[in-house]
């Protein structure tokens, strides 16, 4: 069968490859998404102190260290079945919101604003990050800009921008200072401006990407995310639900000790990235979607003013739930306001600034659990230790991992809209990997290596001859 | 003559033996250059840029494995678009300096100052190589920032 390979994808966090296997008349049969990193991070971690996770799980990735750091230490807070102190857990949310900022900002200003801006069809020399500082240098300042905000509240707090410390087991090391949370303060007027112009950009170019609307991974499937009584936006503290594209919910009140009745992981023969389905269904119907993208849809509001307003609007692009993946860039950016509003109201808090930033215990439980919204969708940290508090296991799902079977999915329709002949074009080929890229997928974590992406694409015939190869 | 405004930036990672070299090498110059800013980080970022543009120079500092163990080198550095197409993973100093001077309108002099280290596995702590390459680091930085920019 003719196959064509894409290796590596570009501009995504970590290295894969893309294959779309042609039929006897060059259409389009299949397509298939390849991790080809691994790292093995579950193992490594077997036999050391539990303490010890949070600072070791944050060096899985360089993105989103501080969403390992967290869901780790909620694990470690379970295990010593602590309730940490209040100004704790509103740090650690500010935390959250300042990693989905820096993150999704990196996902949307340098990874994809390319495609927005130049144009999917563009020349691949000049389609990337310098081309859009080139020709759009003031939105390229604005991406910088907001980044470093993220990045600079993550230092503030967390001593460092990559790979921060500070998030322990049963809260935080040390309080925060006036003098930090005002200069952070003085910042989110600027990102807020920065982030409401980034909206009001993108979502007057939507109506020149509706073939990427239309074919970007946009099918029915179930969503999972994080939930609570008031059915606001949540990241950091509730249960998991999962709804149907009508927005039904299929499941829900999903905790830790009962997350594997309901979310199966398989391994690929021809990835190291699992794929991860709802598990009442199986593997061949249990496909469902994770990130910002399922956030928005399950969320009957933000719960801050600006986000209020962009998620109203953003729900009426379709009449239940939002379907097409290429929305996930516009979700992003809807996140990131709702992030800058949360972190002003968090600092806001007379309490922020308390003392009492740490409970501390022995362990108390053999297993412990931690979930967490991180920028690309839920994330789980499952520990077992023994009777000294070393670990037994690990277990991580991953927001890439959940998306995984959505991601191949998509990678099938969009090959099937664009690849039309046994001849490769950049347009075909970028549009494959940008179906990749709305989902953001980082495969440090997922698969649980690092790396940067590349592209190399191959055709193969019926007859296992290779027609056409792209590479870069 | 007013003192050069110099940032000094160490990179490296300081889990992988003598990698470190930039980030120590740059906390010991905050003693040695009160009036420079020092910025130690993991990797270099497109983030830098904002700042650089406000400054007369900068000196990269970093770890490398070309040459003999504990020896320094030094490279001037200008502005590079051949090299700025990705700015992601591995950016070069000189992809900074591009994107500096492209969006800020003004690029820094630049240097890279690069110490030779021997052991780059996973662990923390130097080798006595590059102990010697930060002591030399060390000598060199206050030089070139003081004679900005009659010798440069």
């Amino acid at each position: 069968m003719p196959t064509i390979t894409i290796d590596p994808i570009t501009r995504i966090e970590g290295h894969s490859k893309v294959t779309i296997q042609l039929d006897e008349n060059g259409d389009v049969q299949g397509a298939r998404f390849h991790v080809t990193q691994v790292r093995g991070f579950e193992k490594l971690c077997e036999g050391r102190p539990f303490t010890e996770m949070p600072a070791l799980m944050a060096r899985i990735c360089g993105i989103c260290p501080t969403s390992h750091l967290l869901a780790s230490s909620k694990a470690c807070d379970d295990i010593m079945a602590v309730r940490i102190p209040e100004t704790a857990e509103k740090l650690r949310r500010i935390m959250n919101m300042a990693q989905i900022t820096q993150s999704h900002a990196l996902s949307f200003f340098y990874l994809s604003a390319p495609d927005f801006l130049l144009g999917m069809d563009a020349d691949p020399e000049e389609r990337n990050i310098m081309g859009v500082v080139r020709k759009f240098p003031q939105m390229a300042r604005d991406g910088i800009k907001l980044r470093q905000f993220g990045q600079r509240v993550l230092e503030t707090l967390g001593g460092k921008r990559v790979h921060p410390g500070w998030i322990v087991p049963g809260g935080v090391s040390h309080p925060l200072q006036a003098e930090q949370r005002d200069a952070i303060l003085a910042e989110i007027p600027e990102a807020l401006r920065i982030t409401r112009s980034a909206l009001q950009w993108f979502k007057g170019q939507i109506e020149n990407f509706r073939a990427e609307v239309r074919s970007f991974a946009n099918f029915p499937s179930m969503f999972l995310a994080m939930a609570n009584d008031t059915n606001e936006f949540s990241a950091y503290n509730g249960w998991l639900r999962f709804v149907d594209s009508n927005l039904n919910i299929v499941a829900d009140h999903i905790t830790g000790t009962d997350y594997q009745n309901y979310i199966g992981e398989s391994c690929n023969d021809d990835s190291y990235l699992k794929s991860t389905y709802f598990k009442p269904l199986g593997l061949a119907d249990g496909m469902y979607r994770v990130g910002p993208l399922a956030r928005l849809n399950m969320c009957q509001s933000a719960g801050t003013a600006q986000a209020d307003e962009e998620l109203a609007e953003f729900r009426e692009l379709e009449r239940h739930s939002v379907l097409s993946s290429f929305y996930y860039h516009y979700a992003r950016l809807i996140e990131i306001l709702f992030s800058v509003e949360r972190m002003e109201t968090l600092l806001n808090d007379p309490e922020i600034l308390g003392k009492n930033v740490r409970a501390h215990a022995s362990p108390n439980n053999f297993e412990g659990v931690g979930i967490l919204e991180a920028p690309r969708g839920t994330l789980i940290h499952h520990y077992k230790i023994d009777q000294n508090g070393l670990i037994e296991s690990a277990n991580m799902v991953i927001a890439t991992g959940h998306n995984n079977l959505a991601i191949n999915h998509g990678v099938l329709q969009v090959a099937r809209q664009f690849v039309k002949s046994k001849k490769l074009e950049q347009g075909m080929l970028n549009r494959v990997e940008a179906v990749v890229r709305a989902f953001d997928p980082c495969l440090s974590c997922s698969t649980h290596a690092a790396g940067e992406m590349a592209l190399d694409i191959q055709l193969i015939a019926a007859d296992g001859e290779v027609v056409d190869r792209m590479r870069r | 003559m007013a003192a050069p405004r110099a940032l000094l930036i160490g990179y490296g990672n300081t889990l992988r033996g003598d990698d470190a070299i930039g980030p120590l090498a740059v906390e010991r110059l905050r003693g040695l250059l009160p009036e420079a800013e020092c910025v130690s980080c993991h990797q270099l970022g497109p983030e830098l840029a904002g700042q650089m543009a406000a400054f007369d120079l900068v000196l990269f500092l970093d770890a490398s494995c070309d040459g003999a163990p504990g020896t320094v080198n030094l490279e001037r550095l200008w502005p590079d678009a051949g090299r700025a197409a990705s700015l992601t993973h591995h950016v070069h100093p000189a992809a900074l300096l591009e994107l500096t001077q492209t969006l800020y309108g003004h690029a820094p002099q630049a240097m890279l100052i690069t110490g030779v280290g021997a052991a780059f596995e996973n662990h923390q702590g130097l080798s006595e190589a590059a102990v010697r390459a930060i002591v030399e680091i060390c000598r060199i930085a206050p030089r070139l920032v003081q004679s900005f920019p009659s010798l440069w």
